[in-house]
């Protein structure tokens, strides 16, 4: 059975450790095909500083022999399906925070809410088609006092509904608490 | 040692005190305990986040200060607001902060025998 699993946490809270695991066990359920399943992970973050260099190769190691391809796709998610083999494969999308970001400053315009959203949201449904199982991880940025200047609340309505219809297109939804998985879907 | 986490003014503290039936003298606001504070046991670490932030200023490496300080005292209850549920900061410091502050508490949530979230007043059991 085809799955798609959305994985929400807030910074630090071990969402992308929990995504590895879940995309690995995942990757090893029996499908139709009897060929091995390729294991995809799709980078969104864009780098900018020591700080996201940092990071990236933290997620790196985290990674490392597990099997995963890496394919850095900032915006435009689509074509990273150009560097995939054919067959049975599952795809880890992180995250949905920093996608969203890229999709809306990409452009010396920035994309309004909606167009934005629409844009993610379609991009997504088609990758889940062209993949057996997906596993998408995506950031909980909600729940703070701040109201900030207009671009900024775009941004965060446009993640809002950008993970309502993620988690309605899901089969599963699990919220990452401290490490621990909480079943919310 | 118990971990309690939830969104601040969620009355973590007074939820832990009704529950264990503990009395405020036995809370340390914002700092891991001395030794002597631990001979009454349990000891409760109410705003744990708030330490973790100030040793990070002062230079220091909460991660295996706060590891060291349970190798010693592992009868204790942890109280940590949740920090990283809001819009990543463009300020590295506060950046750090939220990350250090959750990877510290998957840490201590991995070694806790109880995990509860505290949500309006209402401790949820995670673990």
């Amino acid at each position: 059975m085809r799955m798609m699993i959305l994985i929400i946490g807030g910074s630090g809270s071990g969402k992308s450790s929990y995504a590895e695991k879940t995309a690995v066990s995942i990757a090893q359920m029996k499908t139709s095909h009897k060929e091995d399943m390729t294991k995809y992970y799709l980078a969104t973050m864009k780098v900018y500083d020591e700080d996201g260099h940092r990071k990236i190769e933290r997620h790196r190691q985290f990674r490392s022999g597990k099997g995963f391809l890496t394919i850095e796709q900032p915006t435009e998610i689509l074509r990273a399906l150009e560097n995939m083999e054919v067959g049975s494969r599952t795809v880890l999308l992180e995250c949905i925070s920093n996608l969203t970001a890229n999709e809306m400053f990409a452009e010396a315009e920035a994309k309004t809410e909606m167009q934005v959203t629409e844009k993610v949201i379609k991009d997504i449904e088609i990758l889940k088609e062209k993949t057996t199982h997906l596993v998408v991880v995506s950031n909980n940025i909600f729940e703070e006092a701040i109201t900030y200047d207009e671009s900024t609340m775009e941004y965060i309505n446009a993640m809002g509904k950008i993970n309502r219809k993620l988690a309605a297109l899901a089969d599963k939804v699990v919220e990452v608490v401290v490490g621990i998985p909480i079943d919310i879907k | 040692m118990k971990l309690v986490i939830g969104g601040c003014a969620q009355g973590k503290l007074d939820y832990v005190l009704l529950k264990y039936h503990l009395q405020e003298d036995m809370v340390c606001d914002g700092m891991l305990p001395d030794d002597e504070k631990m001979s009454e046991n349990p000891v409760i670490i109410n705003h744990f986040h708030k330490w973790v932030r100030q040793r990070i200023l002062d230079g220091g490496c909460p991660e295996e200060e706060v590891l060291s300080f349970l190798d010693r005292y592992e009868d204790c209850i942890i109280i940590s607001d949740e920090i990283g549920n809001g819009i990543v900061p463009m300020e590295a410091f506060e950046r750090e902060y939220r990350e250090r502050v959750g990877r510290i508490l998957v840490r201590l949530a991995d070694r806790a025998k109880e995990v509860e979230r505290v949500i309006c007043g209402i401790g949820q059991k995670i673990k």
